[in-house]
């Protein structure tokens, strides 16, 4: 199955997140590798998603999962070699799978041998690679991002006896983008990816490559000018390649990203992923609707990125206090589940391991404007271990079997690189690949099929959304369009049946065609068009004129 | 049939796009829109701020209101269909209007909002008066905590009011109520109230709203069947209480609304209250009452007058209600000076007493026997004002005390009025 030649493929895309270290080992050694994902693109073509995002694999000290890179042209031994990547990328494409990368351009673990020379002295021609003061009074108006383990964003470095600049951990000294050196070098990093076939780049922490005095340090107009400057060198030399921004911001500020269509091609949309689950405990879709008014047009050949989880806490970050202390109380009662400002858990657990839940909130995931990134093993519902620090409760072994390590790796299990789920509900007996692969109704046979359905049509990739808003607020509705084309989404975000009426006049004698059992409902006419829902249902109707 | 159709197919289309809620607020109005706008906000505010994370809805039950009133009830919705609507607000929160009918009628009124209470599964209810002034978003949260929290059926409001302001209550209401069921309400007619849902649908169920006898008054109907009921009663001080406009002065029909449904309900209730002797103070959150002591004009002479004429004219309408020694007290104080004019305590608990023995006997029709009080209470108004005119928030207390106190001492006498019927 070739790729798409179609430059706007990431619109059509459907994108499943993987660590490269938790989805399988081949070698024995109890840690995910290169070899062992190349023997699992089959499940991932099966599952029918088109594109894998792996997590970085560089090599690391491995003190924040592998954001602390040491080496951006290399892979971590771990994982396997520099060519068992290449054999993993071939394949990936063989089977029309796109692959994503990270790239982390802020920082670098202070690992990294330019750290370590710029650190060595004053004098050092690296030096200037990273931002360094006499003073941690510089940039005082900038926020602390990681409240529960940094107190300040300047660290004092014993060696060279001064202030490094770091808005993550204080291990990753971030990159100065003032030197155009180093601007110069993170281009030739990008190259050495590009050049062996790499689809695109998770560009990381976007919005703090440059500090300037009296700013918070954040989206600032000389990070827009770097960044459009490695887009103008990725289209002149490596065209249809892409751009995802991770820049954790309100929808406006994350305006800015998609320039003219000049700088990223796609965006997390961050804000509204809180609002989905807010919507969900509420069972109402004001935060929903509410968050999408606010959030901008983009260029048309832009995309936003949606998703439930991710590796990462689910970031409470773009909500008001109310708002985060209200999901708080509704999905982390337990303290241990927060995290700076979120929460560490997955899907299921964060959904009661509601199945109707589940299956509706991957619903909206699928059919809201923008390209759906699935969180490796929540199509099959895993669950997460809060017992584990930081986030490595959401980072488990990816449960294949119900057998032994639940199919990740042959090794002893006390070798494996973190412990397997084995609670009574989400332990590797009960959810693995294996036994819903042996089960037509399982979660992973739905979420298949949902992504076939998702990618039947353009519409969802590339259409246009229209709210419908029936005064029943527990109802969200919106028609997706493209050309002739109009698909009518209709979600009882409710735990209870309900009524709804649609003002559907704009498609009075419209014939809606239930999407997933292809049957067909009453015409619409001139009265509202009611529609009755279950707990969690929802509809998608393809609204054919014949 | 009527009552199949009692609701709107319009309200109940509203009703179903609102869905279960934990908190209903009931706005009883008609033609209200000079102060509506306002209630409607503090309300508003009060919810935001109070149960921001509450699945709430607003309820206006409007008696064919022309000054566009419940267009202002509705417009303070918060959803996602209006622009600026509030996007501080966790959710939506829906403000809905039926009409009714022409005419305000406080009992339809009610009855639409403990329909949509019930419907709606509303744990928690709050009706407010369309009519004060002085309305804040705190009154909500006292009113409701006490059902949400702590499992009160209803929950009455006590005032910061004048001292010669509700004088129905201070002198009659509350003193009867009191001396028949043996709990200490302070307003037992109450136009703001909170309730629990289950109250409220027991009531729906248990009223006869069928019945055009009592005429309205439900307001009271609702709180004696919460006594009877034997549900869990508290009273919570709110504040000050005015009104914004004024409402008509006209005696007979608060008679009506409120003296009218007291006496209808001792007959079904008669098993329970004629058990009762002496009574208790309830649970009340803040103070019961609070008295405000500013000077304010008052026509005494002409309350005199009413007074005596209408002893005069009603002569022959009170020898079929009053035994022969009231009436001969009364005509005797009618013809005092007005220095001397006296309407005693245990005089007044005796003559209300009589007349609800007589409205039970029907000795005449009901409606004249509530219609002839009105002059005998403006006598009885006359007294109060002349002995407080000059006290103390606690002089006026103690003479509401001791005036209660009389009408629990003379209740034997009630008994034996209500016997001698049969």
């Amino acid at each position: 199955m070739p790729l798409t030649q179609d430059v706007l493929w990431y619109k059509d895309a459907v994108i499943y997140q993987v660590h490269v270290r938790t989805f399988y080992d081949s070698n024995d050694d109890g840690i995910g590798d290169f070899q062992g994902l190349e023997q699992k693109l089959g499940y991932l073509q099966d599952l029918g998603v088109n594109a894998i995002w792996l997590m970085p694999f560089f090599p690391s000290p491995l003190r924040d999962d592998g954001y602390d890179i040491a080496d951006y042209t290399a892979v971590h031994s771990s994982y396997g070699t520099l060519e068992d990547f290449r054999k993993l990328l071939d394949s990936a494409h063989d089977r029309g799978i796109r692959v994503i990368i990270e790239m982390v351009l802020n920082h670098t673990s202070d690992q990294h041998p330019w750290f370590q020379e710029s650190r060595s002295s004053r004098d050092n021609p690296r030096r200037d690679w990273y931002v360094w003061s006499d003073t941690d009074e510089r940039y005082k108006g900038t926020r602390i991002i990681f409240l529960d383990t940094e107190k300040s964003n300047w660290a004092w470095d014993p060696i060279s006896k001064a202030y490094y600049w770091h808005r993550f951990f204080s291990h990753q000294p971030d990159l100065n983008y003032d030197n155009p050196a180093v601007r110069e070098q993170m281009w030739k990093v990008m190259s050495f990816w590009l050049e062996m076939g790499v689809d695109a780049f998770r560009l990381d922490a976007v919005p703090y490559l440059v500090e300037r005095e009296g700013t918070n340090c954040e989206n600032l107009p000389e990070t827009h000018a770097i960044l459009k400057d490695f887009r103008h060198r990725l289209d002149e030399n490596f065209p249809g390649r892409m751009l995802l921004a991770e820049a954790n911001q309100w929808p406006a500020d994350l305006r800015p990203y998609f320039g003219n269509g000049d700088e990223f091609h796609m965006a997390f949309h961050f804000p509204l992923m809180p609002r989905m689950f807010m919507g969900l405990k509420l069972e109402d879709r004001k935060p929903i609707t509410e968050i999408l008014q606010q959030t901008p047009e983009i260029p048309p050949t832009c995309q936003w990125s949606l998703f439930l989880r991710n590796h990462d806490e689910l970031t409470l970050e773009m909500v008001t206090d109310m708002e985060r202390d209200y999901m708080y109380d509704s999905y982390a009662e337990n303290k241990t589940m927060r995290l700076n400002l979120g929460i560490r858990r997955r899907l299921a657990p964060l959904l009661d391991n509601d199945r109707r839940r589940i299956e509706l909130m991957n619903g909206m995931l699928m059919s809201l404007p923008g390209t759906p990134i699935i969180y490796y093993g929540d199509e099959i519902g895993m669950g997460d271990n809060i017992n584990l620090g930081d986030r490595n409760g959401v980072r488990t072994p990816m449960q294949w079997t119900g057998g032994w390590n639940a199919g990740f790796s042959n090794t002893e299990p006390d070798r494996l690189y973190a412990p397997l789920i084995q609670n009574p509900v989400y332990g590797y007996p009960a959810v693995n690949v294996q036994a819903q692969l042996g089960s037509g109704h399982s979660l992973l046979h739905w979420m298949q099929s949902i992504i076939a359905v998702r990618r039947s049509t353009a519409v969802f990739g590339r259409g246009s959304i229209e709210f419908l808003r029936p005064a029943n607020h527990r109802i969200l509705a919106y028609v997706r369009r493209l050309g002739n084309e109009s698909v009518l989404v209709v979600n009882n975000l409710s735990g209870t049946a309900q009524a709804v009426e649609l003002d559907m006049k704009r498609y009075k004698g419209s014939i809606p065609i239930e999407m997933f059992g292809k049957n067909i409902f009453p015409r619409v006419g001139d009265l509202p068009y009611l529609l009755t829902l279950g707990p969690y249902q929802f509809y998608w109707f393809r609204l054919r004129r014949i | 049939m009527a009552e199949e159709t009692f609701l709107t197919d319009d309200f109940l289309r509203q009703l179903i796009n609102v869905g279960e809620v934990d908190i209903l607020v009931g706005l009883p109005t008609h033609n209200n829109a000079k102060t509506i706008g306002s209630i409607v906000k503090t309300i508003q505010e009060g919810i935001l701020r109070w149960f921001p994370r509450e699945r709430a809805v607003i309820i206006n039950a409007d008696g064919g209101s022309r000054d566009g009133t419940p267009e202002l009830v509705t417009g303070i919705s918060i959803d996602d269909v209006r622009p600026g609507s509030n996007l501080n607000a966790l959710r939506t929160l829906h403000a809905i209007s039926t009409r009714y009918g022409n005419s305000p009628e406080s009992k339809t009124a009610i009855r639409t909002i403990l329909s949509a209470a019930e419907l709606l599964q509303a744990k928690a209810c709050v009706v407010m008066s369309p009519e004060s002034s002085t309305i804040e978003g705190e009154w909500l949260a006292k009113l409701l905590r006490p059902v949400r929290n702590e499992g009160y059926d209803l929950v009455s409001p006590a005032y910061r009011r004048h001292k010669f302001e509700g004088l129905l209550i201070t002198n009659l209401l509350y003193p009867m109520t009191r001396a028949l069921y043996g709990v200490r309400i302070r307003e037992p007619y109450a136009q703001e109230f909170g309730f629990s849902g289950r109250f409220g649908g027991e009531f729906l169920t248990q009223n006869k709203w069928a019945d055009a006898t009592d005429g309205d008054g439900t307001e009271l109907r609702f709180t004696l069947a919460a006594i009877t009921g034997q549900h869990r009663t508290c009273q919570v001080f709110l504040g000050q209480k005015e009104y914004i406009e004024r409402r008509g002065s006209d005696l007979v029909p608060a008679l009506r609304q409120t003296v009218g449904p007291l006496f209808s309900a001792m007959e079904p209730d008669f098993p329970m209250w004629s058990a009762v002797a002496g009574s208790q103070p309830g649970p009340t959150l803040g103070p019961d009452h609070e008295v405000l002591l500013d000077p304010m004009r008052i026509n005494r002479k002409r309350l005199r007058e009413m007074f005596s004429t209408g002893v005069s004219e009603l002569a022959s309408v009170f020898q079929s209600i009053l035994s022969p020694s009231t009436l001969e007290e009364l005509r005797a104080i009618a013809g005092m000076d007005e220095a001397d004019f006296h309407y005693s305590a245990e005089l007044w608990a005796k003559t209300i007493y009589e007349f609800a023995a007589s409205y039970q006997k029907a000795v005449i029709s009901r409606d004249h026997i509530i219609q002839s009080l009105a002059p005998l209470f403006r006598g009885r108004a006359l007294t109060f004002i002349t002995e407080n005119r000059n006290g103390s928030a606690e002089d006026v207390e103690k003479n509401i005390e001791i005036l209660c106190l009389e009408f629990e001492r003379l209740k034997p006498y009630l008994l034996q009025m209500w016997k001698s019927r049969e």
